[in-house]
């Protein structure tokens, strides 16, 4: 459904986006993940046309985008850092006028608003402007009004900041259900990566201006490190325990060395139990030692900042 | 899409506004009307003989054409700077149609209210001052729909550099001041006052709808050339400044 090819981007002469591809199917919830300035925001805007980017294309359904902007009746967005609607009128009032900018009106319009209110939980503040709801139920009308005209696609950048728990879980249900019921893509960037873990089919992820991966979430983690072991000891013992570690440590793995001691990431459990051995045998006074599973938002950062630190 | 359907939806949109916030638009309405009739009976006990009847006639229809030039020019820089404000202006451009439509749009539904208000306010101000002209509306609309453009064409202009360099308050500030001095001057007679945006359409509004004199078609040209004049100029740097805007990704970002 949209295609992105090889796009770049350059502000003032320094590259914002290089070379990025990536693609979206109907049904299929894509994350896009990278640190604040990666990228994210430039890839989101060039794909609503808010950004004219110079190299590469996108393509909506095969066909450019620079020849034809008939798709952006297509594309629902809630851009981070906006407000996105106008905070005086009501939620629906905000989903009647942006729907009929893409051509929809009349009952079947406000029926199916009426539905998505019901979905959205939005149906009990009805009569209350936007201005006057929580900062969820703000990002809920937000979102309200770039479904009302069911687009084929939906672009949210940063849905869930500054929302509570429960109000994360429900959007998830929501994104979920719309992109099964009528087959929606969605392109999400986010922070939050059990949201993400949960409901994202594909991950891009972008730093500095270039996806460094591309792919399922599955094989995301296991690219990543699963574990994180860290060693603190005497400074005396450090030079021998880090012989030790590149001596025994196998496979993929990552040594930073710290003022007390070492942190080591690695893949899996097998790849330490050498160095665990030695350290028993070898009598050395351990001041402290954890082995940890990563969460995903751990693991990624290790990704992104490659070999430097944790 | 019809434009139809563009117009009626921002026709709505105007609707919501006002009955959500009916008491922002009356309260504004009295407070201009009452500034207004402050100083007309100001200006009306220093006058004393000779032609007084005349220049509280002019005081009148002048506060009208500033009422109506405000508008005007505001329906343009309403759009660009308030949606920028209010933080959906990017919505604006995620639209088929392109923002220019949508501005095109706005700025129609904005000028008509326009009109209506002045009409509206027209009445209310004769009836306080008790200072009844004798307008022809039809001539009236007639002549501010023809040199309105110039006035869109300066709102197109300050909006422009809204979009790239967002703050542009104090030029608003300072038009909206310099709008009461153009609906002072004579554009008409062709001079030099003429080539100022507006201020041929304020003379002929003058001479014809006021004065009841007789319409000089050279100077209805001369109205037609000042607004397309203004209007072109106002679009090519409006379109510039779109473009630098998409370029440095400058949208909204307020």
């Amino acid at each position: 459904m949209l295609a992105v090819e090889s796009i770049g981007k350059h502000y003032s002469g320094k590259a914002a986006l290089q070379s990025v591809s990536f693609g979206i199917q109907p049904g299929e919830i894509v994350a896009l993940l990278g640190a604040n300035g990666s990228g994210k925001t430039t890839t989101i805007n060039s794909i609503c046309n808010l950004i004219d980017f110079e190299l590469g294309d996108i393509r909506f359904e095969g066909i450019s985008i620079r020849k034809d902007k008939s798709y952006l009746a297509q594309i629902g967005a809630v851009l981070g850092g906006s407000r996105n609607i106008n905070w005086r009128l009501t939620a629906s009032q905000n989903a009647q006028y942006f729907a009929a900018l893409r051509g929809h009106h009349g009952k079947a319009l406000k029926a199916r608003i009426a539905e998505l209110e019901d979905q959205l939980g939005l149906a009990q503040y009805a009569k209350l402007e936007v201005l006057k709801l929580s900062t969820g139920n703000k990002q809920k009308a937000s979102l309200l009004s770039a479904l009302s005209y069911s687009p084929k696609l939906l672009l949210l950048d940063e849905p869930t900041l500054g929302l509570d728990f429960k109000t994360v879980g429900d959007l998830q249900q929501i994104i979920l259900e719309q992109s099964q019921q009528h087959q929606q893509g969605y392109l999400i960037t986010s922070h939050d990566m059990s949201f993400i873990d949960k409901i994202c089919q594909k991950v891009v992820v972008i730093d500095q201006g270039q996806v460094i991966f591309n792919g399922s979430i599955e094989s995301l983690k296991q690219k990543l490190f699963a574990y994180r072991m860290v060693i603190n000891l005497p400074v005396q013992d450090h030079l021998s325990v880090s012989k030790s570690i590149e001596e025994l440590c196998f496979g993929h793995y990552h040594i930073e060395q710290t003022q007390e001691g070492f942190n080591i990431q690695y893949e899996t459990p097998d790849q330490v139990l050498a160095l665990l051995s030695w350290l028993h045998t070898s009598n050395k006074t351990i001041g402290d030692l954890t082995m940890t599973e990563l969460s995903m938002e751990e693991a990624y950062k290790s990704l992104t900042t490659g070999d430097k630190e944790v | 899409m019809s434009w139809w359907l563009l117009f009626k939806n921002e026709v709505k949109l105007q609707a919501f506004d006002m009955r959500q916030y009916w008491f922002e638009t009356v309260a504004s309405l009295v407070v201009l009307c009452g500034m207004f009739v402050a100083l007309f009976y100001g200006v009306k006990s220093f006058a004393f003989e000779g032609g007084v009847g005349q220049s509280l006639d002019g005081l009148v229809f002048g506060f009208l054409l500033w009422a109506f030039a405000s508008a005007a020019y505001m329906s343009v820089t309403r759009t660009v700077v308030d949606d920028t404000q209010k933080g959906y202006i990017e919505q604006l451009f995620i639209n088929p149609k392109g923002f220019t439509a949508i501005l095109f749009v706005k700025t129609m539904v904005e000028l008509l209210s326009a009109l209506l208000f002045m009409t509206l306010m027209a009445y209310l101000v004769m009836w306080l001052t008790g200072n009844w002209l004798d307008i022809n509306f039809l001539r009236f609309f007639l002549v501010l729909i023809i040199a309105a453009p110039s006035l869109i064409g300066l709102g197109l202009f300050v909006s422009g550099f809204a979009l790239v360099f967002k703050r542009v308050d104090t030029i608003g500030h300072m038009l909206a001041l310099a709008l009461m001095a153009l609906v002072a001057l004579d554009g008409l007679p062709f001079g030099p006052l003429s080539f100022l945006p507006f201020t041929p359409g304020v003379s002929l509004a003058r001479d014809w709808v006021l004065q009841h004199s007789n319409l000089n078609l050279s100077d209805v040209l001369i109205v037609i050339a000042n607004s397309a004049i203004y209007f072109a100029i106002g679009s090519v740097v409006f379109k510039h400044f779109e473009k630098v805007a998409k370029r440095k990704n400058l949208i909204g970002q307020y």
